[in-house]
């Protein structure tokens, strides 16, 4: 009987560790979480210059009226680069939508050469030296924001987002 | 161009594996003449594939071929050659292709096996193919090393700064012959169990393997450790880290099987347990995987970007472990006869080693994982660090350490104590000297039990070895005297590693000075004078480097340049130590940032450190020596 239990226990064991690595991996580590102090409150008001044309600049009332995703990134930000893919995936999908690039605390032509080699998917490129992210309470880079048509913060993101929250939250709040 | 050749080829070999499994369930039962020569060649043209596709890759490297996804993010054109080469395994997709590389040129090369019947050889091959299968599925579906890069870019993104160390580019290979040969070993163990061969040759090659896998691993994990010495700039050179645990709990495995490997060598006893050790290495090989490269451990540092990846590679650990484990319930192997571990002899002393190793490796293990179920259960982050290993880990090895310096003297069958007398007699007198420096002086007690054992197992080794050469001296036999121990040199080789430890880790001495330049500081013995600091630009950084002179009673010793490198592609900034290798200590010095005229200059006094590398250096000959036998 002892021989048999001894026998049994490698397979047991692993299918244990196999069950609670499991658990763990698929935990939701949701970095939505906890919700930003801005969620369902007026977008901050901002003024910034143009990335792509430095004579321009823009302000919050440019999101009036229209479906809008801030992101927060820089070209010295590693999981930016991971994350780009789906940002384009975003622009493409959701033409009506507005996006927005706020490109944090970056050399201009660092930037210009990131949106050159990866492709731009924003609209408008606008360059925060840390004050807007410090208004919109960014708590790491990449970051991003959704804002609906009447100018309420419905849903933020800490990390890059991963195709799991592209489905079930950004085709929610943007297909509105 | 060529990522499209490597994506042929991986496709390829994924056919021809697949056809190869096939092949082999349908003509088990009647094996016709033709089966093995078609068999033989397919599992030979895997190999040939997967060699192809990891050239295409190379290739893609060495001619900066952006267009490669893979390339695009881990190379740059004004890149070192070595590390256009290294860079196709300084990442997980490239390092995956290693990986299966790897895994098929032990296939290949097993494939030739001639000692042991051609059954035996042909389930080892099917289960090898059968992993090869997941690897490349693994491979294909989440992580390939060939995706087309949708930009056009003219420029990549350079390697990590850190990894780009000649250390570093030969670490991966090693370690990885190491890791991924344990999968033979469990396939061997397998077939096996299923057609009943367990008999002396079929150890005889087992034991081959899995003692060539330890020597690789042993020298993958110095290495790495030398690397993080010189290169991380903290002075230690081994950290708990969980990647570092990833590594060692697989070595401590082996150095289980090894020695459990000699008992069997001499009697068919605890056939159970060998194979048992022989799923363990490979399994725990995968888990280590699974815990680095899904991200799950390194929650803190980085974001794991992709579950996909953690969730496949642990369906694969799933289905290659519990299957091993479940043949292993139902083939059980019959014990031959059971053994006494009271008898003082060879076979008690390697089942203890046996017993310690596996309750180390599993202590290792709980504290790897612990950290992720408290914070899974309770959402509470901790750590758990070095004083848990220290206080866990060593004390467990403690018993093992002091029996490792006789057991090598023993006979295997009777219960002796004709050499043992002398060998307890001068453990005695060793501990005795040890407590008698205790009582006078208030040295510390770990480096005094550090100490006093390695101390043990060198004189017992170096005694042994004595012995030998007395006897055999007048035959004129001194390369059978040498091929014969190579058991006890590895053991020589811990003995010194074990006092390079103890010394380096309780004896260290660090300063932290503000220096200016033409200032000098004393440390124990020397002066150090800080010449200048200069800037200057190389190939793809730029380096800033602090000229130290190290002066004895005014006279100059020697010069220390430690430096520190700013790569424009990554933005990064890297240490490199400045470090003056003696065989007594090594002197390390890191320079840090500046505060108008002062830089921040950080001295290590590290007695013995070269010991460890030594010790490691000289358990591999041994064990090369035992490989050779």
């Amino acid at each position: 009987m002892m021989k048999k239990i001894i026998i049994i226990l490698p397979l047991a064991s692993t299918l244990l560790l196999f069950a609670l690595m499991l658990f763990i991996i698929l935990e939701e580590r949701d970095s939505s979480k906890p919700p930003s102090a801005l969620l369902n409150k007026q977008i901050p008001s901002f003024v910034t210059s143009d990335l792509l044309d430095s004579k321009n600049s823009f302000d919050q009332n440019i999101t009036y009226k229209k479906n809008t995703v801030i992101n927060f990134f820089a070209s010295w930000c590693d999981p930016c680069k991971t994350e780009h893919s789906i940002l384009m995936k975003i622009k493409k999908d959701f033409p009506n939508t507005f996006f927005i690039g706020i490109n944090h605390k970056d050399k201009k032509n660092d930037a210009l050469k990131f949106i050159n080699e990866l492709g731009n998917p924003y609209d408008k490129i606008g360059i925060d030296s840390g004050k807007i992210a410090m208004d919109f309470g960014v708590y790491g880079l990449p970051e991003t924001f959704i804002i609906n048509k009447n100018g309420i913060i419905v849903f933020s993101y800490v990390g890059p987002i991963t195709k799991k929250i592209y489905n079930e939250k950004f085709k929610k709040f943007l297909s509105k | 161009m060529i990522s499209y050749l490597g994506n042929f080829f991986i496709i390829l070999s994924l056919i021809v594996s697949i056809i190869s499994i096939i092949f082999f369930i349908i003509n088990k039962k009647n094996e016709k003449i033709y089966f093995e020569v078609i068999y033989y060649i397919n599992v030979r043209l895997v190999f040939l594939f997967i060699t192809l596709a990891f050239c295409c890759l190379l290739l893609a490297y060495l001619l900066s071929d952006f267009t490669n996804l893979n390339v695009f993010f881990n190379s740059h054109t004004n890149k070192p050659l070595i590390y256009k080469f290294a860079g196709v395994w300084s990442n997980h997709e490239g390092s995956l292709l290693l990986w299966i590389l790897i895994m098929s040129t032990y296939t290949f090369i097993f494939s030739f096996e001639k000692k042991i019947n051609k059954k035996i050889i042909n389930w080892t091959i099917f289960f090898q193919i059968i992993m090869i299968v997941g690897f490349l599925l693994f491979m294909i579906l989440t992580s390939n090393p060939f995706t087309i890069n949708p930009g056009n870019p003219n420029q990549g993104m350079g390697l990590n700064p850190i990894l780009q160390d000649p250390a570093l580019a030969i670490h991966p290979p090693l370690l990885y012959s190491g890791y991924v040969g344990y999968s033979l070993v469990l396939s061997m163990a397998l077939s096996g169990l299923i057609t009943d061969g367990i008999e002396k040759n079929w150890i005889q090659v087992i034991k081959k393997y899995s003692l060539f896998c330890w020597l690789m691993l042993t020298l993958g994990i110095g290495v790495g450790s030398f690397w993080a010495y010189y290169e991380l700039g903290w002075g230690g050179w081994w950290f708990w880290d969980p990647v570092e645990n990833a590594s060692l709990m697989p070595w401590l495995a082996g150095i289980a099987l090894i020695h459990s490997l000699q008992i069997l060598n001499q009697n068919l006893l605890l056939k159970r347990w060998i194979i048992f050790l022989s799923i363990l290495c490979f399994s725990l090989s995968l888990l280590g995987t699974f815990l680095v490269r899904s991200g799950i451990l390194m929650s803190v540092h980085a974001f794991a970007n992709d579950s996909s990846r953690g969730i496949f590679i642990l369906l694969i650990f799933l289905v290659i472990t519990g299957f091993s484990f479940l043949l292993f319930i139902i083939k059980t192997p019959t014990q031959n006869k059971a053994t006494s571990l009271l008898e003082i002899n060879k076979t008690s002393f390697l089942i203890i080693n046996n017993i310690i190793m596996t309750i180390a490796c599993f202590t290792v293990l709980l504290g790897t994982i612990y950290p992720l179920i408290i914070e899974s259960i309770t959402n509470e982050r901790i750590s758990v660090g070095a004083p848990y290993f220290n206080s866990t880990v060593l004390p467990i090895l403690f018993p093992g350490l002091l029996l490792m310096a006789i057991a090598p003297a023993l006979s295997w069958g009777k219960n002796e104590l004709k050499n043992f007398i002398l060998q307890i007699r001068i453990l005695l007198i060793i501990t005795l000297i040890l407590m008698i420096i205790y009582i006078l002086s208030n040295i510390n007690l770990w480096g005094l039990i550090g100490l006093g054992l390695s101390f043990w197992i060198m004189i017992s080794s170096i005694y042994q070895i004595y012995i030998k050469f007395l006897k055999n001296f007048n035959h004129r036999k001194f390369r059978t005297i040498i091929s014969n121990n190579g058991s006890i040199i590895a053991h020589l080789g811990i003995g010194i590693l074990i006092l390079g430890i103890t010394v380096s880790s309780v004896w260290k001495k660090e300063y932290i000075y503000n220096m200016k330049v033409g200032e000098i500081k004393t440390i124990q013995g020397y002066e150090i004078k800080l010449e200048e600091v200069k800037q200057f630009k190389v190939d793809n950084y730029e380096t800033l480097k602090g000229k130290f002179i190290l002066q004895q009673n005014n006279k100059k010793i020697a010069t220390i340049v430690p430096e520190k490198r700013y790569y424009a592609v990554s933005k990064i900034v890297t240490t490199e130590a400045g470090i003056l290798h003696q065989l007594k200590q090594d002197i390390y010095l890191i320079i840090g940032e500046n505060n108008t005229d002062y830089w921040s200059v950080k001295i290590y006094q590290n007695p013995l450190v070269s010991f460890i590398w030594i010790g490691i250096f000289i358990s591999f000959i041994g064990g090369l020596i035992s490989l050779k036998r």
